[in-house]
């Protein structure tokens, strides 16, 4: 996993392919000079074979040839100099035996299993007067020179390469440093953490640091937006709610009129009610945006699972009676302890059996259960009916605020319940659940064990 | 007793000062921050109605400031916030208690009366009293006319908490409060539910009632 981190990233790969291009360069550039300068040194090898070749074309007859070839050998050293002529019989004669079978300039390297001499020669050979006619010249400047670059090769290319190599390396794990810590502030922001900064990340002025810069800079912007948005949620609240405040004032005073008719004064009750509903789903909303907005954990504290849904089951008994509904309470034994918000925790289970209460027909069992502790040590609860449930595709849009199943729009309630219960699961790091009852829905929601959140 | 109102919206602090004085409270009304500080120094009141979101100085500061300078009087926080977290935050600010625009008048009545008169709660009784009515609470048995009534652990803590406040109103949202602990509405009615089982054990078999309804505002006992 992480060595495929490191060929993905964008540093370690730009710094390859940079020694790659470079080994390639500087090995082209020696092979280049290598030619340059071994070509004029083969050019005079050749003109001295050619030269010595002319002194041998003038001669007359095959006979005439062998015996200059024989007398020149004497006083040759067959380590700088071959003459050998194969006359047209087959005899060789010379300071040394080269066959050659062809005319032409050819490099030989001689070595000493094979040959009584040996070393590199440069030959030429022709046909003449019927036999053929081999010189060579020693070669060695020319071999001297394929060692050197050959060295130079070895001993500079190849280190040069893998220090190149090691160094790019190192400089690409430093900016793939960066570059994490670009991606954790930005895995942090698209988390809602918007506080979230990437800070100075080392490096004078470069790419990434003004990238680093531009991610902060957005991340200012989007955390004065977020407390702008705040700030205009509260003032809104201020400003709607004091209208409503007035307008439930007036129409408490026209209730309570004594001379009211019995039909008017129930009216003015209806409105006020109504003046309630509108402010409920109004602090629905603000709720979740608070919460959202990251409602502090500071107020955490251990509560117990169990003796909330018997609250909770408590205070919806007259409800679940009212609308015919069976409200079983069937928490685990003994204390839950979970680590969270009262009140939040609170409205959790109370819109979950509202919810249940509401959107289930007369008659249906809702079921509220606590446990956990046993094996993965977190604890749950769960709130279950056997009701017409949720179809699989939608259950994730019931999350969503305002939204409303199809079948549901004809019941009460604003559809900010589960929205509003999602953002409670969200602040406690707990995982909702909505499964199928068979028949019904059943939403579990599942705590974190207590020691995970310490450590975290 | 003598009441200071903090209110900026005319139509609900002339409502709020003119119901609390038709109930006998002697009530000051002013509509900035400074004011009622400056009202508030020169002392006097019984219990102080504060609107959190004041023009001149906002209601929050008002109260921290008079903590600071030693004012103690009970502070009922007027809100159009009504999130856990501003609950919360007038709570640790020195409010005493916080109630959530829109409210009823009687709910506000209410509150203001069991803040003036909290300290006179006394926790050391272990037998309360309403005419014939007796709660022991050491040996947690309630009687009436010398008859022993069996009553539920929270139909127990229901009628201790009115015990105590005797001849006090006592809201819905406050029985909540009290008696189960639960700081928001849940839209049920299971304080009614209770009273009126409370009222089948209580009342019913001996004639005379001790739990009386206030209408538009909650419960009270009244020997």
């Amino acid at each position: 996993m992480a060595a495929r981190r490191i060929w993905s990233s964008t540093p370690v790969r730009l710094s390859l392919a940079l020694v790659a291009l470079f080994a390639l360069v500087s090995f082209a550039s020696l092979t280049i000079t290598y030619y340059v300068i071994r070509t004029p040194l083969e050019q005079s090898l050749r003109d001295t074979l050619n030269q010595e070749m002319a002194g041998f074309r003038v001669v007359p007859s095959a006979s005439a040839l062998a015996s200059l070839v024989r007398s020149q050998s004497q006083v040759t050293q067959p380590e700088k100099r071959i003459i050998s002529y194969r006359l047209p019989n087959g005899v060789v004669v010379g300071n040394a035996a080269l066959i050659a079978d062809r005319e032409g300039y050819r490099a030989i390297s001689l070595s000493p299993g094979s040959a009584s001499i040996e070393g590199e020669y440069f030959t030429l050979t022709e046909v003449l007067h019927g036999g053929l006619l081999t010189i060579a010249v020693n070669a060695e400047p020319v071999a001297a020179l394929r060692r050197i670059f050959t060295r130079v090769f070895l001993f500079s290319l190849v280190p040069t390469t893998l220090i190149a190599l090691g160094g790019a390396l190192v400089l690409a794990r430093r900016s793939q440093r960066r570059i994490d810590r670009l991606e954790a502030a930005l895995n942090r922001l698209a988390r809602g953490e918007f506080a979230a900064r990437v800070g100075p990340i080392g490096g004078t002025e470069d790419d990434l640091s003004r990238i680093g810069e531009q991610i902060d800079a957005m991340a200012d912007e989007l955390e004065s937006k977020v407390a702008a948005l705040r700030q205009v949620s509260s003032d809104i609240a201020h400003d709607l709610k004091t209208p409503i405040q007035r307008l439930t004032v007036l129409l408490e005073r026209l209730g309570a009129m004594a001379d009211l008719p019995e039909p008017a004064a129930r009216l003015a009750d209806q409105a006020r009610a109504e003046a309630e509903a509108m402010v409920r789903t109004f602090q629905a909303l603000l709720q979740i945006a608070q919460i959202e907005g990251g409602s502090p954990r500071a107020r955490f504290a251990r509560l117990d699972l169990s003796a909330l849904a018997r609250t909770f089951c408590e205070v919806y008994e007259p409800s679940a009676e009212e609308t015919g509904h069976q409200l079983i309470c069937a928490p685990a034994d003994g204390p839950l302890p979970v680590l969270g918000d009262k009140v939040l925790i609170g409205q959790l289970f109370a819109n979950l059996i509202e919810n249940a209460l509401r959107h289930t027909p007369p008659g249906t069992e809702v079921r509220v259960r606590t446990g956990g502790g046993d094996d993965e040590g977190g604890m749950w609860l769960e709130v279950s009916d056997t009701g017409p449930g949720i179809p699989a595709g939608e259950r994730e849009a019931v999350f969503r605020r305002l939204y409303r199943l199809e079948s549901s729009r004809t019941t009460p309630g604003s559809g900010l319940g589960l929205s509003l219960v999602r953002a409670i699961a969200d602040l406690h790091d707990a995982r909702i659940e909505l499964g199928d009852n068979g028949p019904g829905l059943r939403v579990a929601i599942r705590f974190p064990p207590i020691g995970d959140r310490d450590a975290a | 007793m003598k009441i200071l109102v903090v209110e900026d919206d005319a139509t609900t602090g002339s409502y709020v000062a003119e119901g609390l004085r038709e109930e006998g409270h002697v009530v000051d009304l002013v509509d900035n921050g400074r004011d009622g500080l400056i009202r508030a120094t020169e002392g006097g009141y019984d219990v102080l109605v504060i609107d959190r979101m004041v023009p001149g100085l906002d209601g929050m500061s008002l109260v921290k400031a008079l903590r600071g300078a030693g004012v103690m009087t009970p502070v009922l926080f007027l809100t159009a916030m009504g999130g856990v977290d501003d609950r919360i935050e007038g709570l640790n600010a020195g409010g005493d208690d916080y109630l959530v625009k829109p409210f009823a008048f009687g709910e506000l009545s209410a509150r203001i009366n069991a803040l003036g008169r909290r300290p006179k709660i006394s926790h050391e009784e272990t037998v309360l009293r309403a005419g014939d009515l007796e709660m022991d609470l050491v040996r947690r048995r309630v009687t009436r006319a010398g008859k022993v009534i069996d009553l539920l652990p929270r139909e127990f803590a229901l009628l201790e908490h009115l015990l105590r406040r005797k001849g006090r109103v006592q809201t819905r949202t406050m029985l909540l409060e009290a008696v189960w602990d639960i700081s928001f509405d849940p839209q049920t009615n299971v304080v009614e539910t209770h009273i009126s089982r409370l009222r089948a054990k209580v009342d019913k078999p001996f004639g005379r009632d001790l739990i009386k309804t206030v209408r538009g505002a909650g419960y009270k006992i009244e020997a």
